[in-house]
This record gives structure tokens, sequence and C-alpha cells, in this order.
């Protein structure tokens, strides 16, 4: 059983920082004095349900919103959500938004000029089954660049945000591909100091979940902090 | 075996790609008698800030809105609601800040974090004032520098 204290530290090399000097923005947006520490157990465990009539199965596939198919290389990304002690996150609702092949958002904000593709939005949901376990249908997404440093690229990622129970288990991150040249210089993905949970966010090529003659399949399994245990509890693994 | 929480990144600029199905504005969920929190989000130089998303926690409820291109958000929460648990996230953060908006002195003052947690010279930035309207509070959030909201650690 980890302390909070332990587990504040393990936090320092395992979450990114607020303040990296290395993403320019964080310079104006991060905190700048101590956080005031408080109990874990003094946070809501509330755990709110949404759209369980509204997510719907077409929501998991982002190359059939339009009326034709996007461009780009077709993947099924998949895996499972979990807590920190192993135990499945049932019925989470996940929301997916990403770049589309050629690394432009469907924003109007995205300026960079790489065509928009009129067959993808990049916007998906899904809930997680009973065995925590998601999988959604999209396209690679592109590298694209931004201004943070000189020829900043960003690696190729599809953005994740997760609900578990309370605000601690809150989570948005985001999902990269194995291999991608652009890891050493994007200082987003290297805010994170610990290697071994940085590379975490890489999923992997799976072969198993690769459909012949339609789709790459890749693995993204994804652990949530929280709700600390009670003492009461006898199911653990 | 306690498994590692995966790590935090940025929402970048663009969430409202992904996340504009639970905003506000959309779900529908305000009501007639609703309490509404109004403010601006601004940076560490008192800039405001355009590409924020906020979300509301209460013991039982949840709302989620984005800031518009002047900074300011608008947030309707349930009647009676004396205190919420809010989430920031924006591109330039790279895990979300928390803190907590009190709709009331009184709501304050029997909150244990906010009478013996929190600093007594920063905890009015917890505090929501009385708006114009009716049953309207409003809360500035300062990410950084003189005046910067309190944030938590959990």
């Amino acid at each position: 059983m980890t302390t909070p204290i332990e587990g504040r530290e393990a936090r320092k090399r395992t979450q990114p920082p607020y303040l990296f000097p290395d993403y320019v923005s964080t310079q104006e947006r991060a905190p700048s004095k101590p956080l005031i520490l408080l109990p874990e157990n003094s946070s809501s465990l509330f755990s709110p349900v949404f759209g369980h009539a509204s997510v719907r199965p077409a929501d998991a596939d982002l190359t059939r919103q339009h009326g034709g198919e996007p461009l780009g290389e077709r993947i099924i990304v998949s895996g499972k959500v979990v807590d920190e002690d192993g135990r499945p996150v049932r019925g989470a609702l996940a929301e997916l938004w990403q770049a589309n092949a050629a690394g432009r958002y469907h924003h109007q904000l995205d300026t960079h000029a790489a065509p928009l593709d009129p067959n993808f939005t990049g916007c998906g949901r899904l809930l997680t089954d009973d065995q925590g376990a998601y999988s959604f249908v999209s396209i690679k997404p592109g590298a694209y660049p931004w201004r943070n440093h000189e020829n900043a690229w960003r690696p190729a990622h599809i953005h994740f945000s997760l609900f578990g129970a309370g605000i601690l288990s809150r989570l948005v991150t985001q999902m990269y591909f194995p291999g991608d040249p652009l890891f050493a210089r994007d200082p987003i993905f290297n805010s994170i100091p610990d290697e071994a949970a940085r590379t975490r966010l890489v999923s992997t090529f799976d072969w198993r979940t690769t459909k012949p003659e339609f789709a790459l399949g890749y693995r993204f399994d994804i652990v949530l902090r929280g709700p600390k245990s009670t003492p009461m509890e006898t199911d653990h693994r | 075996m306690k498994l590692i929480a995966t790590a935090s990144q940025t929402v970048g600029p663009f969430f409202s790609i992904g996340l504009a199905h639970l905003h506000q504005e959309s779900t529908k969920i305000n009501s007639d008698d609703a309490q509404t929190i109004i403010g601006t989000v601004v940076d560490g130089n008192g800039q405001p800030i355009p590409d924020c998303v906020l979300e509301f926690w209460t013991s039982n409820s949840f709302a989620r809105v984005p800031t518009s291109v002047d900074g300011t958000f608008l947030v309707n929460v349930e009647a009676g609601t004396a205190m919420c648990e809010v989430l920031l996230f924006m591109r330039g953060l790279l895990k979300p800040v928390y803190t907590r908006v009190y709709l009331s002195e009184a709501a304050k003052a029997k909150d244990e974090v906010a009478s013996k947690s929190v600093p007594q010279d920063r905890v009015g930035t917890l505090i929501a004032q009385p708006g114009s309207a009716a049953k309207q509070f409003v809360w500035n959030v300062k990410m950084r520098g003189n005046n910067e909201t309190v944030f938590f650690d959990y």
C-alpha cells in the first residue's frame, strides 16, 4: 500500500510538471505558487454517468461520419481501461479527437496549410464494456507543425479524455504511434520525466486486432488513478 | 500490485472537436432556478485565455463549459449548490489544475478545506462574489503570479 506522500513523489516522475519551459505556453499558464495539499478523500468520488443513451456505437467509427470515406491509413485502436489496482473501469466515457491524415484539425483556428478532408471530422466517443475494454476505428493522424520552437512538429497523436470515479480519476492524454521520429524533439511528450511512463503513451502495433485487407491494429491500455481503496475491501487480486 | 496511472498530456488548442458534446450550451441542462457563475480566466500577464475548458463537479452533478474568445465563461449549477470542485484544462497545461469555488462566505466558513488548509490571505480567490443579476455569481481565475488562484494537489 502506498502512502499519500509516496504517491505524490511517484507522480512527480510519472506525470508531467505544470511548468515545463521547453513547452513555451506553460510559462504563462502554469501555477507559480505552491499547490495546497489536500487528502485524497477530501475530493468528490462522484462518478458522472454520461450518454449511455446518447453515445451510439457509430460514434466509435470515425471513418463513417460523412458521405464518403476519409483519406488515410485505416486503423483500429483498442485497449483496456483499469484502475491502479488493475480493476476494469466499466462504462467509462472516452472522448477522442484527432487531426486528419494530412495533419489538419477540423477547427477554425487550425491554420496549417494542409487540406481538410470533407469526410473526416476527427471526433469520436465510446463507453468501455464490462471488462473495461474499448475499440474504435479511425485513420492514422498526420504529424503537424506548431510554433513552439524552430521547425517544431508534433508527433502523430490521438487525444483521449476519460472519466472514472471522481475528479482524481479524470484523465486527458494523448496516444502516440510506435517509432515516431518526432518524439526526441517534442516537449509535450518529453515533459514526462520517467521514460517508462512516457513510453506507455506510445501504442503498440497489434497483429491480433489487425484486420486482413481492412485496417492496422494498435493497442493502448490506460490506467486511471484512484479511487483510493477502502480498508474494508477484500477482493484485491 | 499497484499500477502506475497513465500520464496526462495537454488538451491542446482544438479540444472542442472532441469535448463539445458535453459543453453545457449544447447539452441544455440549464434550468430556470439554476445559479449562474460567470468569470474570466487569465494568464500570468493578465491576458484572457480563450482556449480553456472548465469542469464544475459537485457531489452529484457535472457541468463543462469552454471560455469564449475574450476568456469569459458562463456556467449554470444547480440551485442550492454551495461549492464546486473545478478542473481547468487548456493549451499550456500538461495536466489539469484543481480548484474550488464557494458561492458564499458562509459556504467557505463551513468548509474545512477553505477554513483550515488554505492560507487566509489567498482564500478570497476561491469565493465567488454576487453578480449584477439574481442568482448570479462572479468568479475569476488567475493562473499564475499576483493574486494567483489557489490550486490543490491530492
